[in-house]
């Protein structure tokens, strides 16, 4: 039987998840750039899916349709420091599809199946609804159409959901092709030193 | 049933009357004075919406409640300030822990309840301020789920608090004991009888029925204490990236709605059947 859940293992793991996310996805290949070097980064203040104020519209894929590596250097990435672990999380369901026998939305968002979810702590059998999740994204799988993010973004989420440039995958060209195609002009250069901040690797 | 704007209070500005940067909480006087909890002030309307007088509290003020002698009680960040009708500060509970974060105030039984928000609970004090009992917090596991960062529950005619859980779409019943003795809701994603989104209703307020409002998209609805859904009180009004609506009623069944980006409060009425 597992241990009650209590704040202190969720601020635990928040840390833990925070600081393996962004070194998993390429911060500790970042590290070992030159210092002065610059690097590509999304700023979430002016991406289209991550920018507040922006509601009831498509997400944007130009991460996905004009980066010119395989399935795109832009993943999704969850701060799990700021997600608010919901039971019906909009950023994993569809959530206007029709509600199954669990009361649940039937359909996932992400169209390759790049979320998956567990409970944190124990589980009560007679109140399913009564519980947290842990929403981990497979990268592997993610390809940053960014539909997540849109929908984990204030109101509806906590805008714990970013898209990132995972510089293990980036090839660093002198002329992004996202940036030229991005409407908003929020793929920017940015020093090394800069960015491991702006990616919470202090 | 269905409900008809009559009015619009406040709006954003640095008016008499308007309001700065943040709507936190409204609540209505058994005279219909409307109570607004906004920026660090408190400012209140007559039952016409006419500025009768505001006064500042110590810190941003994130809720507000009138007892029935006209006291005024504001929730706060580590306390609450007890004002009389007038504006004058009369008492101030402070407290590091219990009164984290005060999003919501009510009263039962000559006891004063505070939802507090960082430590999910609703916290019940007798009415010199001392600590009698948790609310929502066992209910069985995990208590109140609420992402929004705002506890809001409401008190009805025979005692029994109605909570918002936002992340268990439900509205939970209890007794001022802390006991939990049912819910109203369900999560719906298209249906308007359901809660939608990852976490609604956000907001609750209780007089011969139960109000509600919910965000992404925000609106407002009224049920019965058997959960039937009776009316979508209001929608397309409210600004797209509202959250944490503070939603009142007086006693002639109209319904105050805060607007939290337009910071203007939105009043209904049942129309003539």
């Amino acid at each position: 039987m597992s241990e009650p859940f209590t704040r202190r293992d969720l601020l635990h793991k928040a840390a833990r998840g925070t600081v393996l996310a962004t070194l998993g996805g390429g911060a500790a290949f970042l590290v070992q750039k030159a210092h002065g070097q610059v690097v590509w980064q999304v700023d979430a203040a002016r991406c289209l899916n991550s920018r507040l104020g922006v509601v009831g519209v498509e997400a944007c894929r130009l991460c996905t349709t004009e980066c010119v590596v395989a399935l795109s250097a832009v993943r999704a990435v969850n701060e799990y420091s700021r997600c608010g672990r919901c039971n019906i999380c909009p950023a994993y369901f569809n959530i206007t599809s029709a509600v199954d026998e669990r009361g649940l939305p039937s359909e996932k968002l992400c169209p390759r199946d790049a979320i998956t979810r567990k409970p944190i702590g124990k589980a009560d059998p007679e109140d399913p609804a009564n519980n947290f999740y842990e929403y981990l994204i497979d990268e592997e799988k993610c390809d940053g159409c960014g539909k997540c993010v849109m929908q984990c973004k204030e109101p509806l989420g906590l805008g714990s959901i970013v898209l990132r440039i995972r510089y293990d995958r980036c090839v660093d060209c002198n002329r992004c092709a996202i940036s030229r195609a991005c409407p908003k002009d929020a793929l920017i250069q940015v020093p090394v030193e800069q960015a491991l901040r702006n990616d919470g690797v202090h | 049933m269905q409900y008809r704007q009559v009015g619009v209070i406040g709006g954003k500005g640095a008016g008499p009357g308007q309001f700065g940067a943040s709507l936190r909480g409204i609540a209505v006087d058994a005279a219909g004075n409307i109570y607004a909890a906004n920026d660090s002030q408190i400012t209140v309307f007559d039952a016409t919406g006419r500025l009768r007088r505001r006064w500042s509290t110590s810190q941003p003020v994130h809720s507000v409640a009138v007892t029935g002698d006209g006291a005024v009680y504001t929730g706060q960040i580590r306390q609450i300030e007890i004002f009389d009708s007038a504006g004058k500060l009369v008492h101030t509970w402070r407290d590091e822990t219990l009164l984290w974060r005060v999003t919501a105030i009510g009263f039962v039984d000559g006891d004063v309840l505070a939802g507090e928000a960082t430590g999910r609970a609703i916290r019940r004090f007798d009415s010199g301020g001392k600590f009698r009992n948790n609310i929502g917090t066992d209910n069985p596991l995990n208590g109140l789920l609420i992402p929004n960062g705002v506890v809001d529950f409401g008190v009805d005619a025979h005692g029994i608090i109605h909570a918002a859980n936002p992340g268990k779409h439900r509205v939970e019943r209890y007794t001022p004991a802390g006991e939990l003795l049912g819910h109203i809701g369900h999560f719906h994603g298209t249906d308007p009888a359901g809660f939608g989104g990852c976490c609604n209703p956000t907001n609750v307020a209780v007089r011969d029925r139960i109000y509600v409002t919910e965000k992404a998209g925000p609106r407002a609805k009224v049920y019965n204490f058997s959960g039937d859904l009776e009316a979508v009180i209001a929608a397309d009004v409210f600004d797209a990236n509202c959250k944490n609506m503070s939603i009142a009623v007086d006693r002639r069944g109209r319904v105050y709605v805060a607007d939290t980006v337009k910071l203007a409060i939105f009043i209904f009425e049942p129309e003539a059947v």
